[in-house]
């Protein structure tokens, strides 16, 4: 700041020197400089996503230093233009539009909410641009075109993994279920109740709360009655805290199974020893011997002083994997790079092996499950039966 | 023992309820506004306990700040948003209200996250008592506990002592309690400074049960606050007394029927506009303290 104001005061006094200085700044920036590819990216910096956002937007930043220290791609740097979204969708299509119309931008990361990925996503499809939702979770944001890719499992494949999982793995018969009644927590459970059946996994009863809701009481009295092999629930980390916790206290002894979102330190923190056992399915395998995840860690940390989550690992992931992508694609042509990036084989996303993508661009992954163990996320096993959880086609 | 279990519960939410509606509904008597902004009350009561408990190492520390907090919030929102508005029309003050209540929901979030803060050392959301095979948890007899404590400790002001009487007729009869000699100033101070108090009291405790406090804790709690003084009807604590309970064991049995397909803030709501369309005028239909 201080610096601009003193500068500019220069400037004003001598208006020569400042002319002079302006054609000198002028002719540099016009002297041929190598080209960039710019990677147009949203994500909720402000409002109630921003902590999200903002890790996201650190980690795609550690990514594109990285590939720039390395030679960037095609011969060029690439140049990160980040843009708020406010997890909004008015906002989503208002940058958007800026992406393609002011910054000319032909790839981008999205590291947003579903519901401003799946807003962006046909103003994008639309104007020939390729997109990467690096976690939102609707539906739509792969419906809307060609050049739609997601890294993360929808909704119900995550449900049918739980299946899997409970039944299979765990081989539970009674189980109580516990819907969060938002979008991504109905989709999981859709899911759930789906395959459930299949393992022989009887749904004792079902029981839905509210997004505000951290009062749980009549829902533990109920599944008390229930008398359950286990408990699944579907929940984001605030509402899995309180409902673990309050199971636990009303005297519910029985395994507790999550859903995705209840993978977070803040979990733990809130349930307290109530935490204890608690499964996660398609949780971030954070203790994978893998090096490049090790050395993200430290690095992330450094950056942020905080620990990566999910969202920052799996946005560094998408800004990698697009880099990959233009290079096999040996160009930064939208038509080319999507070519690339659906023929993408076996690819290591820091939260797990890419197998590749289906027709409708959806991951093609294994899913791995944490339990909480001595106040730690701990890997506890991955499923591997692709079949069971496959994404859909259409 | 279900239903057992599912009274305990439902009991505790309505005495929670009760905590918090009858500075709302006081308010209401007293000035005729809706004092929305009680629910951003409600979440300073529970900040500023999270944050003392964890600070001081001490959760009673944290409640002592909280009420002793909370009563000069509430008293310069009296001040410094509502008296320079009283001769408007009622709206004009509650938007003012709903302003300041979205204004202090990212106040929070900017100043203590978005991710909420937990009590740092909570022995008693994870302590539960055997009471003849009903499990109970410690924070729900404390809600319980303060709510009894509360109600006969406001019912023996407002008949036994000048002062309580005073304030008593000043809702009810504003004009004669003046010529009477009654401050009506002084009684609206100490409306606000008694209701945020109670307010504060029951964000501490639902903090303390959840082991949570996030920016989210009083938007649940105002919309339904606001629904039980209109059953209550509108000025009334007895009233506000029967509605929150009645409310609170709404949603705990109604979990049996229609838990299934809907969430208990759906089931309360559907029972009050029930209720409503009975009875629009609420349960009990005066105003009195």
């Amino acid at each position: 700041m201080w610096n601009v104001k003193t500068k500019s005061a220069a400037f004003a006094a001598k208006p020569v020197v400042s002319l002079a200085g302006i054609l000198a700044l002028a002719l540099l920036s016009g002297t041929p400089a190598r080209a960039q590819i710019k990677i147009g990216f949203q994500a909720p910096l402000t409002g109630f996503a921003a902590t999200d956002g903002k890790s996201a937007k650190i980690a795609a930043e550690m990514a594109i230093e990285e590939i720039n220290a390395a030679g960037g791609e095609l011969g060029q740097k690439l140049e990160l233009i980040p843009y708020d979204d406010q997890a909004k969708s008015d906002q989503a299509i208002f940058t958007a539009n800026k992406l393609i119309g002011e910054d000319g931008v032909k790839l981008v990361v999205n590291a947003s909410y579903s519901a401003s990925g799946r807003a962006a996503a046909p103003v994008f499809q639309k104007a020939g641009v390729l997109m990467i939702s690096a976690y939102g979770v609707h539906p739509d944001i792969t419906r809307a075109g060609d050049l739609m890719f997601r890294l993360v499992h929808l909704g119900p494949p995550q449900g049918h993994a739980a299946a899997l999982f409970i039944g299979k793995d765990l081989h539970l018969k009674k189980i109580s279920a516990i819907t969060m009644d938002n979008d991504y927590g109905q989709a999981t459970m859709d899911g759930f109740l789906e395959d459930a059946p299949k393992y022989g996994i009887q749904v004792v009863n079902k029981y839905s709360y509210s997004l505000s809701d951290r009062q749980f009481g009549s829902i533990v009295a109920s599944v008390k009655r229930d008398e359950p092999d286990g408990v699944y629930a579907t929940g984001y980390f605030f509402t899995a805290g309180p409902l673990v916790a309050q199971l636990r206290a009303g005297g519910v002894t029985a395994p507790i199974i999550g859903s995705q979102a209840f993978d977070s330190q803040k979990f733990i923190e809130i349930a307290g020893p109530a935490a204890e056992g608690t499964y996660i399915v398609d949780s971030f395998d954070r203790g994978r011997n893998d090096a490049a995840l090790q050395k993200f860690f430290a690095e992330f940390a450094k950056r942020a002083g905080y620990p990566p989550e999910n969202v920052a690992a799996i946005t560094y992931s998408a800004v990698m994997l697009m880099a990959d992508a233009i290079k096999r694609a040996n160009s930064a042509d939208p038509p080319k790079v999507r070519d690339a990036l659906a023929a993408t084989k076996n690819y290591p996303l820091l939260t797990g092996d890419l197998i590749g993508f289906n027709k409708l661009h959806e991951v093609i992954e294994a899913i791995s499950v944490n339990v909480v163990k001595g106040g730690k996320m701990k890997s506890f096993t991955k499923l591997n039966d692709l079949e069971a959880f496959a994404p859909p086609e259409k | 023992m279900y239903y057992i279990d599912l009274g305990v519960t439902g009991l505790s939410f309505g005495c929670m309820y009760a905590m918090m509606a009858v500075g709302l509904t006081l308010v209401y008597g007293l000035l005729r506004i809706l004092h929305v902004a009680h629910a951003a009350v409600f979440a300073l009561g529970a900040y500023a306990t999270v944050l003392v408990a964890n600070a001081s190492g001490s959760v009673g520390l944290g409640f002592l700040a909280a009420v002793a907090v909370t009563p000069l919030f509430g008293m310069a929102v009296y001040r410094l948003l509502y008296e320079p508005l009283l001769n408007y029309r009622a709206d004009v003050p509650m938007i003012a209200s709903v302003g300041l209540l979205v204004l202090m929901q990212d106040a929070f979030r900017i100043a203590f996250g978005e991710q909420g803060v937990t009590f740092r050392n909570n022995r008693f959301a994870f302590t539960t008592f055997d009471l003849a095979g009903v499990r109970v948890n410690a924070v729900q007899i404390a809600i319980m506990a303060c709510a009894v404590v509360v109600f006969i400790g406001l019912h023996l002001f407002t008949t036994r002592t000048r002062v309580g009487i005073g304030w008593r007729a000043t809702v009810s009869r504003p004009k004669i309690a003046t010529s009477f000699g009654v401050d009506v100033v002084k009684v609206r101070y100490m409306n606000f400074a008694i209701g945020s108090a109670l307010a504060a009291l029951a964000g501490g405790l639902v903090g303390l049960l959840d082991n949570l406090v996030d920016p989210m804790i009083g938007y649940v709690v105002s919309y339904k606050a606001l629904a039980i003084i209109v059953l209550g009807g509108l000025g009334s604590v007895r009233g506000t007394l029967i509605a929150s309970l009645a409310l609170g064991m709404v949603e705990s049995y109604g979990t049996i029927f229609m838990g299934q397909w809907l969430n208990r803030d759906a089931i309360a709501f559907l029972a009050l506009i029930a209720l409503l369309m009975i009875r629009p005028q609420g349960f009990t239909g005066t105003r009195t303290v």
